[in-house]
């Protein structure tokens, strides 16, 4: 049994078509990844799941059963518009929004201070919010939507406004809670995170799905066409016409041969030119792919 | 519920624990308390100490109005007299009037036959108290004249000419008749309403500026993941409404221990005896809650389709209007608490808090007209948030841009 599964969904602001029939579902214990330019529909979507906004048509289930308030529960949010209470302390504040997903008070000061020790933020816990820092804010607003153990954890934008260390962290807390049966869905611009995190993915735009599923799956369909060469020598290969495209790094190239473009030749042709301490023919990177879908048609 | 009393709580106490409330708490009866002060003690002094001077054809006339306008011991007025008084005599009075060596002078003209005339000329068009007074001694002074003209003896003229002061008293609705003070009465439910009007805006205003608040803070869509916009809102009313409640208990509190105190006892005796019945004090937390609830319910809407308070400062003084209204109608109220347009005005919802407690300064409404006026109140009150949970639900998501009344209009049809 899915744990939120979106059948047809269609929203319409006005003119504009926010979301036009959109289908996925995602199960316990897995990480899943919404995809698409700037105005995609992506929090739209989101917004749909979390009750915000209604969907014009289509259904929208949270752990098998059609939307209900109460399912939201047992759902963690974390929106792209976030915000906290300033002038409140951050412990007050972590018990206030527990309180709100049903914890006891006590349930819920003990659920803060723990997640506060493991996010490192639990010196923060006794001040003010206004006296934080952007970054820390941010944690505490990510213990704000999991502390009150969701089932089902949406995130829009989880990693923006993180150093380095702390989006690390964040990866890793996020891993653990996959781990233990928790489904994730989060939206991001940053591929790299999506290809590293995500089991599965869907890509909209323009409000529709144009690229779903199983992450691996999605990356088979397409023909491996880059080749990452090291070399030393001639560069003179890189003028073959196998390639479509070169990058040259001195001694390092990225290459994209043309659609019938062939490897072997090329690997000849340089061999022939220079000594080559590595040819590796690559799959595509899911940016690669994000752009070829959609490069050209996003509206952003 | 649950969340709405979570939601309510949390308002309650980040406003009770806030610095403003305490300054506010304290502040308010002070700074009122100095106002009411201050006003009172300039009308002691309105119109006295003047240096004027009084011209007459006839030295009998003038010497008795001086004495009529030195007998009021409040004016602590100077007079000169200048009797029988000539043409030349005027043209040099308005250069001293010109020189500012006196105020003004009271010219009287009391030729045989002739209805007597009086003018005053002075540095000042709007001095109406001290035009007052030089009628009132004029009359005094020509009537003293008629009466001991006509053979009545000097004091007991002016003893017929001061009249009787006429005590109030009231028929209570039990039948008992007591002593009434139609002044004190009347500042009584004065203060009153302006308490209520006071506390109904800025609590209504704090509601908004929480809104404005959290829209600007971009928690709504935090919260809105958890509670339903209609419990954010009625939590949002209930805990800044009982932040006004606690405030206003304890001004009650406070009032109450200073006007049992041996001192207040002692001021507040013979004229300046106030009398707060039981009714006033149940329906002043009541009025209160319900003007607020209107109030505040409006300042939402308007709120959620704000960006700034700076926006929504543009709208408060229309949104107040209802409040200057209600005390435009003072006089009206004063004059015939149970004429058709005072009734009128305690019904209708946006003037009924404060215009009830203006009549119920002067005579207790019947009880059908406080269950008419309540039950408007709670119509209107259900309207208003019909129509501002609305706006709030799509509004408190609208960043960037102001709202256009046509999208008001369409967020009212699609929410």
């Amino acid at each position: 049994m899915p744990v939120v599964e979106l059948a047809g969904v269609n929203k319409a602001y006005e003119s504009k078509v926010a979301v036009r029939d959109l289908s996925f579902s995602i199960d316990a214990g897995q990480m899943f990844g919404l995809l698409g330019p700037n105005g995609a529909g992506k929090t739209s979507s989101i917004r749909m799941m979390m009750g915000i906004t209604m969907p014009d048509s289509g259904q929208i289930s949270l752990f098998g059963k059609p939307f209900e308030r109460e399912s939201l529960q047992r759902v963690g949010y974390l929106p792209e518009e976030r915000g906290l209470y300033k002038k409140m302390k951050v412990l007050q504040q972590l018990v206030f929004f527990g309180e709100l997903h049903g914890l006891t008070p006590s349930e819920a000061r003990k659920r803060a201070t723990d997640w506060a020790r493991k996010l490192e933020i639990d010196d923060a816990l006794g001040k003010k919010t206004e006296e934080l820092s952007k970054g820390m804010q941010q944690k505490i607003q990510f213990i704000g939507s999991v502390m009150h153990d969701p089932g089902l954890i949406v995130m829009d934008e989880p990693f923006s406004g993180l150093d380095p260390v702390n989006t690390k962290l964040l990866e890793q807390t996020l891993i653990e809670l996959k781990e233990q049966g928790k489904a994730i869905l989060f939206s991001t611009h940053r591929m790299d995170q999506v290809e590293k995190l995500c089991d599965s993915i869907c890509l909209i735009n323009k409000g529709e799905a144009v690229l779903a599923g199983r992450m691996r799956e999605i990356k088979s369909r397409y023909e491996r066409n880059r080749i990452i060469v090291e070399f030393e020598g001639s560069a003179a290969f890189l003028e073959s016409p196998e390639i479509a495209e070169a990058k040259n790094f001195s001694g390092h190239a990225e290459i994209r041969l043309k659609e019938h473009g062939d490897a072997q030749k090329l690997l000849h042709e340089a061999s022939a030119a220079a000594i080559i301490y590595r040819f590796e023919l690559v799959e595509p990177s899911l940016e690669e792919i994000f752009i070829q879908t959609v490069g050209g048609k996003a509206d952003a | 519920m649950r969340n709405t009393m979570l939601i309510a709580k949390r308002e309650y106490l980040e406003q009770v624990r806030g610095r403003a409330f305490r300054m506010t708490t304290v502040g308010v009866p002070l700074v009122f308390a100095l106002i009411v002060g201050v006003g009172y003690l300039s009308s002691l002094n309105l119109g006295a100490g003047k240096h004027l001077a009084v011209a007459a054809t006839d030295s009998l006339m003038a010497s008795e109005v001086k004495a009529q306008l030195l007998g009021d011991k409040n004016a602590k007025t100077k007079v000169d007299v200048l009797a029988p008084a000539t043409a030349i005599d005027r043209t040099a009075l308005v250069g001293q009037v010109q020189s500012k060596a006196i105020e003004g002078f009271l010219w009287i003209d009391t030729t045989p036959g002739q209805a007597p005339k009086a003018t005053y000329t002075s540095q000042s068009s709007g001095d109406f108290i001290t035009g007052g007074r030089l009628k009132s001694a004029v009359n005094h002074a020509l009537l003293d004249a008629h009466l001991t003209g006509g053979g009545m003896k000097h004091a007991d003229a002016d003893a017929l000419v001061d009249g009787v002061s006429i005590d109030t008293f009231q028929v209570k609705k039990d039948g008992s008749v007591v002593k009434s003070n139609a002044q004190a009465s009347f500042w009584k439910g004065y203060v009153m309403a302006i308490l209520l009007s006071m506390t109904t805006m800025i609590y209504g205003m704090n509601v908004a500026r929480s809104i404005i608040q959290e829209k600007t803070s971009r928690i709504f869509e935090v919260m809105l993941a958890i509670a339903k916009p209609g419990d954010m809102l009625a939590g949002k009313l209930i805990g800044v409404g009982a932040v006004g409640l606690t405030q206003i208990a304890i001004w009650l509190v406070a009032g109450a221990a200073i006007l049992f105190s041996p001192i207040a006892a002692a001021i507040l005796t013979g004229d300046f005896a106030v009398h707060v019945s039981w009714t006033e004090t149940i329906l002043f937390p009541v009025y209160f809650v319900l003007g607020y609830l209107l109030y505040s319910s409006l300042f939402a809407g308007l709120a959620a389709t704000c960006e700034t308070e700076q926006e929504l400062q543009m709208y408060m003084p229309l949104a107040a209007a209802p409040t200057w209204l209600s005390f435009s109608l003072i006089l009206l109220v004063i004059n015939d608490s149970n004429s058709f347009w005072s009734v009128a005005a305690s019904f209708f919802p946006p003037t009924a808090p404060v215009i009830m407690f203006l009549r119920m300064a002067s005579q207790i409404p019947p009880a059908w007209q406080f269950a008419v006026s309540i039950a408007l109140l709670l119509v209107s009150i259900w309207a208003v948030l019909w129509v501002s949970a609305r706006l709030y639900r799509v509004g408190i998501l609208m960043y960037g841009k102001r709202a256009t009344l046509p999208e008001l209009v369409r967020w009212l049809r699609y929410s």
